[in-house]
């Protein structure tokens, strides 16, 4: 299919068109009102430049809010008033769970990276479980693609992968597990990998991050949706954060149940089929996918070039450059993902998502793409690019405070002139920009509960509307703390990209193990210092400004302590016993989310060994069984001979490993163990013979003496 | 003197190979039996000696074929390959200047090209 192919625009286009054309109307008349108000409101004698670099920082700034404002203003008409007429749900209304054509094939990719194994085959183990619910389990297939690179959790992988397929599978295999030697375009690659070896049996693939869960149901609709219309290229579902305990990502799954579906309503408003596909949670047409969608390096150097790294937005571009539309199901249920449980987690998943999306900035003029694509592009710049604008009004704003507390004022600017030129101040001026500022950033927050009250006015998946509300405000309040914090990260962050800074990629922390005070002074000791000197010499010189100020620098003064008591699973479980920030799934679990918590309790396979679940390489080295696991998984691999001085060298890791124990092998020299079947039988097997009880006690093999 | 080295290195093999077998999760029955025999085999030795016993043994009734999967097949952890191809399109990301050239291109055909000499 391509856009030359399409007999006519379909009606979706003309009307998304028509709505965008409105949605600019509505974003720039009042940016330019509230901008040429601004530009009033300053003090007539300060430098001009800085006058204009206000003003011009304010005006992107408040476009970029207004946007955010009227998205929620789209959600709350869609959610309202139920009109929707191009709701891409409706094709599966009323159907049951059954897909006829048995060549509509699915794959569920779960792409994952040094991940915690046991969550993840929980979290197979769950999906996999409700696609058997639904009776349509034989149109799935299960794709877990690693790229570890650490050899522990390589053979974690295949052993969960294998007891799951002896317990679960018998004969027809629907789980596979597919290790990938290098980890070529990350997680991009790890997709195109699996759709050059197999994506030929596929008509579509649901793409999974290691943390998601989706309910049987919700896939087979999507499979259906996709089914009755052949123009669509990617389904995106909302996906609803769950299950997590630290104050943070609470407050966080909470935003994103209250917020979310009236975010999601309003982006599907205004997008229709020129949505963005977030890189998981979605299904997408396998064939124009492999077509059309094959990511190219950027060229050059630096940081801004080399593979990208947020592919999920320059994926829907080209899909949709290709004739087929995106679109958001915000109405499809049971898609769930989780959250970073710290700010720092949070912080160290932006640094990567803000390298990605600067990389966009060389792809907004691409040729072929949509508009809304490019808005799209636009909107992930500023998404980090409006902290460092923000940063810069902020320090503009302070200078310019300081200025006028420091330069004598010039009332005759000109000497020809014959009238002073005195400073005049218009304090309704100020506050109605104050005012409507405060209106869009804080009225959609106050109008997301609106949906919930009506669908159920005691809200009682929300501990009652009181509740309800408190937690909005307290929302707000943290968000207000938290902003401060974010914005000199993500400044920092852009800073370093364009400075060339590249990123390494780093495993997303999954558990709720919090942040000790030493990691979070590691990280902001500077910001302390920021806001101590920032703050001291405002307040020394101008001590009037200093409060409006001071809601910031108490942010940075107290970000130690605000970045180890917002990680705290012991803090967000005190809020939820008091019933704040109460999410449907805390009041009542929802069957998925049920079995994903069985399933992750699920007891460790017994092993007369005493290593622990973690202890991979060392079990693929001793215990029988998962040697000859790990050995079997590597037979079907081509095998090239190795040249005589790597077979020297993976000999003397060999002798190390027999002489030091496991401990003194490095992750590489474990890693290239693991790869030669050959040195792996020969350690396996002189590991068992010998003699020396304290060597054998290093690999586990050493009984308790008989008395 | 000899004799205790001789108890120790007795109880080495005899421990090696117990946790062996029950690693293999083998029927304890079966197990015992194999452990048993191989220590037979090679008496109060090394455990280097019991442990070839024991894998000789193993090998004698069929247990170290590796993993196989439920139908007695290679274990494949992954279906059979299919593959196709993936090339990344064309991204002219400056069109301007694309069309530009273009632009310059036609000109100097037009006026310089082949076509035009004739």
């Amino acid at each position: 299919m391509n856009t030359t192919d399409t007999a006519a625009v379909p009606s979706w286009r003309r009307s998304g068109s028509r709505r965008r054309i409105a949605l600019l109307f509505l974003v720039l008349i009042p940016t330019i009102t509230s901008s040429y108000t601004m530009a009033r409101l300053l003090p007539e004698r300060a430098s001009l430049v800085l006058d204009a670099l206000l003003v011009a920082v304010f005006g992107i700034l408040f476009a970029w809010i207004s946007v955010g404002f009227w998205a929620f203003m789209g959600g709350l008409f869609v959610l309202l008033t139920k009109r929707d007429r191009y709701r891409v749900s409706k094709s599966c209304d009323g159907r049951d769970l059954s897909i006829p054509d048995a060549n509509a094939r699915t794959a569920i990719l779960i792409p994952i990276y040094n991940e915690e194994v046991n969550r993840v085959f929980a979290g197979v183990r769950t999906v996999y479980r409700s696609l058997k619910q639904t009776g349509s389990l034989d149109r799935f297939d299960i794709f877990l693609l690693s790229d570890s690179t650490s050899p522990d959790v390589w053979v974690e992988e295949e052993e969960a992968w294998h007891d799951f397929r002896r317990e679960e599978e018998g004969t027809e295999a629907h789980v596979f597990y597919r290790k990938r030697d290098n980890n070529i375009k990350r997680k991009s690659g790890n997709v195109a990998d699996f759709c050059r070896r197999w994506g030929k049996n596929y008509r579509y693939m649901i793409v999974f991050d290691a943390d998601s869960v989706m309910t049987g149901e919700s896939m087979v609709r999507l499979v259906q949706i996709m089914e009755d219309r052949s123009d669509i290229g990617i389904i995106q579902t909302l996906p609803l954060a769950v299950n997590r305990e630290t104050l943070i990502a609470r407050v966080q799954q909470f935003a994103n149940h209250v917020q979310g579906p009236l975010l999601a309503a309003g982006l599907h408003f205004w997008q229709l089929g020129d949505a963005q596909y977030c890189g998981h949670n979605a299904i997408l047409r396998v064939e124009p996918f492999m077509k059309h969608c094959q990511l190219p390096r950027l060229p050059g150097k630096g940081s801004l070039s080399g593979d990208i790294l947020s592919h999920d937005f320059v994926e829907s571009a080209l899909m949709c450059r290709a004739g087929y539309g995106i679109w958001l199901a915000y109405d499809i249920e049971g898609s769930y993902e989780e959250t970073p449980p710290t700010l720092l987690d949070e912080l160290k998943r932006d640094r990567r998502w803000c390298q990605g999306n600067l990389q966009h900035m060389r792809l907004i003029f691409t040729r072929g793409f949509f508009p809304a694509h490019r808005a799209l592009f636009l909107n992930g710049v500023l998404t980090y690019g409006s902290a460092l604008l923000w940063l810069t009004f902020l320090i503009v704003n302070s200078a310019q405070a300081v200025s006028e507390a420091l330069f004598e004022p010039i009332y005759m600017p000109i000497l020809r002139k014959f009238l002073p030129s005195m400073p005049v101040w218009r304090p309704h001026w100020a506050l109605s920009l104050l005012g409507s500022t405060a209106l869009l950033l804080f009225l959609p927050k106050v109008l997301s509960a609106l949906p919930i009250l009506v669908k159920d006015f005691r809200a009682r998946a929300y501990g009652g509307p009181i509740r309800l509300y408190i937690s909005v405000f307290l929302e707000v309040v943290l968000s207000m703390i938290l902003t401060p914090i974010r914005m000199i990260f993500h400044s920092l962050f852009i800073v370093s990209t364009l400075l060339g800074k590249s990123i390494g990629w780093g495993t997303q922390s999954r558990d709720d193990r919090g942040t000790t005070w030493s990691e979070a002074f590691a990280a902001h000791w500077w910001g302390t210092l920021l806001g101590i000197a920032w703050g001291g010499v405002v307040y020394w010189i101008i001590p009037s400004f200093f409060w409006w100020i001071s809601p910031m620098i108490f942010s940075f003064v107290l970000s130690i302590p605000i970045s180890v008591f917002t990680g705290r699973a012991s803090v967000g479980r005190f809020f939820r016993k008091i019933g704040l920030f109460l999410v449907p799934s805390e009041v009542r679990l929802p069957p998925i989310l049920q079995d994903l918590e069985d399933n992750l309790e699920r007891p460790a396979r017994y092993s007369p060994f005493g290593h622990s679940r973690k202890q991979g390489f060392l079990r693929a080295a001793v215990a029988p069984r998962t040697h000859a696991l790990h050995i079997a998984m590597q037979l079907p691999r081509r095998k090239k001979k190795p040249s005589p001085l790597r077979e020297e060298a993976r000999k003397r890791i060999v002798e190390k490993a027999l002489q030091l124990g496991p401990d003194a092998l490095s992750a590489k020299e474990k890693t290239a163990l693991l790869k030669d079947t050959d040195r792996l039988r020969e350690l396996h097997r002189r590991v068992w013979t010998l003699e020396d009880e304290e060597k054998a006690a290093l690999w586990g093999l050493a009984l308790p003496k008989e008395e | 003197m000899t004799s205790i080295r001789d108890t120790d290195r007795w109880r080495i093999s005899r421990d090696r190979v117990l946790l062996y077998v029950r690693a293999l999760n083998l029927p304890p029955y079966k197990g015992l039996d194999l452990a048993v025999e191989s220590l037979k085999r090679t008496g109060p030795s090394s455990a280097a000696e019991s442990m070839e016993s024991l894998r000789a043994l193993l090998k004698e009734h069929g247990l170290d074929r590796g993993v196989l999967d439920s139908e007695g097949k290679h274990l494949a952890s992954v279906p059979p390959l299919n593959r196709s191809v993936m090339v990344p399109e064309e991204l002219d990301r400056v069109p301007w200047r694309t069309s530009f050239v273009q632009f310059l291109r036609r000109w100097k055909n037009d006026l310089f090209g082949k076509g035009c000499a004739r």
